[in-house]
């Protein structure tokens, strides 16, 4: 086919009088296309994942709780999927970590993207929050120097910055976060920033968060504590045990800064019933530390279990065996429901993580990092959503 | 003229193609001297010792009685310093710590029954493996191969909720005719092999070894399904250090020895 000259300029003139005519749609078309360039240039690369429907928790056993780890998660989906999980499980709660340090990279300027995908998220799925704050950014760390600092290391000019961060948190999420834990394992030096721990310092720290939480939402329980369960004696490198330092912040004066007691209570190689003593680490050691809050006069505050648990790996010194790890867990389960009236959830650790670590820890789980179940989760659903399980998961130990 | 100017080109040409063979034998020479010179183990490890990271709570791999480390790793931290004539000190540090205080330098090496983890090799760089504690099939000896296809279901022996039950499933996907044999302990598992109330057990290598050790009597043949490989860590950077280990261990390897120590403890 081919056109003359003249044909192809009657084409064109059509064209452009064509052009001419719609031009103020032209305009617009152009605009609303150079808006949509521009938006889609700004938003961020983030995968879309929908929300979903408000969901509500069935379970028969409200005070199940676990420990989530989704602060590192990169996949909007592995968050959304953690949570459902969770809900499945027949859990009403979970303890997550909402790092200061990501909020807060610049003094001044919050950035709650990364804990609103995660607490959205959470409340759709009908799940309680308990929300554990630490993790000092860089600006907040003392200047290195000679002696290394960490991602720990608070120095006491930090302390109302940092209690300012809990305040901010507070508010933000006043409709949405039920308790917030001031620090974690203060007792222990790793924790600490690597530096001697001091009771009467966390202690400064309580009482500074507590007045800004408090400020922001009466409402809002602050959780102390959280502290190690570890046999550490005065004087060591690596920490105090647990029963001295809770001894040591009330006698700071504590008791006035807190509502609730954070308590660590990891079972070891003890079955969930094993008596509690100084001298030994086991789930009921949270007994001790209730002895303590009752002698400091504190009886009429309850405590939340924000960690707990057993191990299964084959080869670590401090773990059981898989089928012991499940039954200690449920069994653990019904003691604190029938002997600790004083305690509120029970927060297992841990959920799941967001990529194995290829030792000891990662047998603390009951979703592995591709989202295998493991049959404590199975065991713990049963038992947390009432359903009745029929015989034995294993086979009697063959005789000789 | 001509002549004389021809000369002069071969001379030039001679004297280019001499010069490029010295060049070139310089560089081969330069090259195999860098990668073969052992580095000096004063210089790789300049306090004078190599500090080594353990978590003592992995027996038999490494454990603390008290008063001193014992274990596999233990031993072979001490032929490998034997091995580079180096006096050795070592640190005991929770899994937790152990990488942060090999890239802080506070120990020059870790040997923890430490599995191969990519996620971490930008900051450290593992030696060849020691040892390899992937999931065995364990069959009574001289039995034949396990068939799937048979009428009767395949009875497999393992560990309730162990890694072995994800291997157990993932065959099951796969459409394999198994009839699942859980207990309550790996030995149980092993228990039910040796009495042929299995056709097969599957379990970690090290429980496996061990069990043979207490049943001196019977003997299992094993086939690895997976593999975990264990291998020594050493800072990214410290490349001398990390050829002077891994050296070692390719001499101790190679000797026998590592088998030795493997066998005393498993």
């Amino acid at each position: 086919m081919s056109y003359s000259p003249s044909r192809l300029r009657a084409i064109s003139s059509v064209f452009i009088r064509l052009l001419w005519r719609q031009r103020r749609r032209g305009l617009a078309l152009f605009i609303l296309l150079a808006l949509g360039f521009a938006l889609a240039w700004r938003r961020p690369a983030v995968e879309q994942v929908p929300l979903g429907e408000q969901q509500t928790v069935a379970t028969a056993k409200p005070a199940v709780c676990v420990h989530t780890l989704l602060e590192n998660e990169v996949e909007e989906a592995k968050i959304k999927r953690s949570l459902q999980l969770t809900r499945e499980l027949g859990a009403s709660a979970i303890t997550q970590f909402f790092p200061w340090a990501y909020a807060e990279l610049t003094r001044g300027q919050y950035d709650w993207s990364g804990a609103d995908r995660i607490i959205r998220r959470a409340r759709r799925q009908g799940l309680r929050i308990i929300a554990r704050l630490g993790l000092v950014p860089a600006w907040a760390r003392p200047a290195s120097g000679d002696s290394p600092t960490t991602l720990n290391t608070l120095p006491d000019s930090a302390f109302d910055d940092f209690a300012r961060y809990a305040g901010a948190f507070a508010e933000r999420y006043r409709d949405a976060v039920a308790a917030v834990i001031i620090w974690n394992e203060p007792n222990l030096s790793f924790e600490w920033g690597y530096r001697p721990v001091d009771p009467a310092a966390y202690v400064r720290l309580l009482r500074a968060s507590y007045a800004r939480v408090k400020s922001a939402n009466p409402a809002a329980i602050v959780l102390a504590g959280a502290l190690a369960p570890t046999l550490e004696p005065a004087g060591s490198g690596a920490g105090l045990n647990d029963i001295d330092f809770l001894d040591q912040m009330y006698k700071a004066g504590a008791a006035e800064h807190f509502d609730a007691l954070a308590i660590h209570a990891y079972g070891f190689q003890d079955p969930p019933d094993s008596a509690p003593a100084r001298g030994r680490l086991n789930f009921r050691r949270a007994e001790l530390l209730r002895q303590v809050m009752v002698a400091h006069g504190d009886a009429d505050k309850p405590a939340y279990i924000t960690e707990f648990g057993w191990n299964d790996h084959p080869r670590w010194a401090n773990a059981v065996r898989p089928s012991q790890r499940s039954a200690y867990t449920i069994r653990a389960y019904d003691f604190a429901e029938a002997n600790w009236d004083w305690a509120a959830n029970l927060c297992l650790w841990a959920l799941r993580y967001p990529a194995d670590l290829l030792s000891y820890p990662d047998n603390f789980t009951l979703i592995s990092a591709d989202f295998t179940l493991k049959p404590i989760y199975f065991a713990l659903q049963d038992y947390a959503r009432g359903w009745e399980r029929s015989e034995s998961p294993w086979l009697p130990a063959p005789a000789d | 003229m001509a002549a004389s100017a021809r000369r002069l080109t071969r001379r030039l040409a001679g004297q280019i193609a001499v010069s490029f063979a010295a060049a070139l034998a310089f560089a081969l020479g330069y090259m195999f001297l860098r990668i073969e010179a052992p580095p000096d183990p004063a210089k790789a490890f300049p306090t004078g010792e190599i500090v080594i990271g353990v978590d003592a709570s992995f027996p038999p791999f490494a454990l603390n009685d008290g008063s001193t480390l014992t274990g596999l790793d233990i031993d072979l931290a001490r032929a490998i310093a034997a091995e580079l004539d180096l006096p050795l000190r070592f640190v005991n540090i929770g899994f937790y710590s152990l990488h942060d205080a090999l890239i802080s330098g506070r120990v020059d090496l870790l040997i923890s029954a430490l599995r191969i983890d990519r996620a971490r090799m930008d900051d450290l760089r593992y030696t060849r493996p020691y040892f390899d504690n992937g999931l065995v099939l364990a069959q009574a000896a001289g039995a034949p191969e396990l068939n799937f296809d048979e009428p009767a279901k395949t009875r497999i022996a393992y560990e309730y909720a162990s890694s072995a039950e994800g291997q157990i499933r993932a065959w099951e996907a796969a459409g394999r005719r198994l009839l699942k044999l859980p207990y309550e302990r790996p030995e149980h598992a092993l228990d039910a092999l040796r009495l042929g109330l299995a056709d097969a057990a599957i379990v970690d290598a090290t429980t496996l070894r061990l069990y043979q050790r207490s049943r001196a009597d019977w003997m299992a043949d094993q086939r690895y399904l997976t593999n975990e490989p264990y291998a020594t860590a050493i800072r990214i950077d410290r490349a001398d250090a990390w050829r002077l280990v891994d050296g070692a261990l390719e001499t101790l390897i190679a000797s026998g020895e590592v088998a030795i120590i493997i066998g005393k403890w498993l």
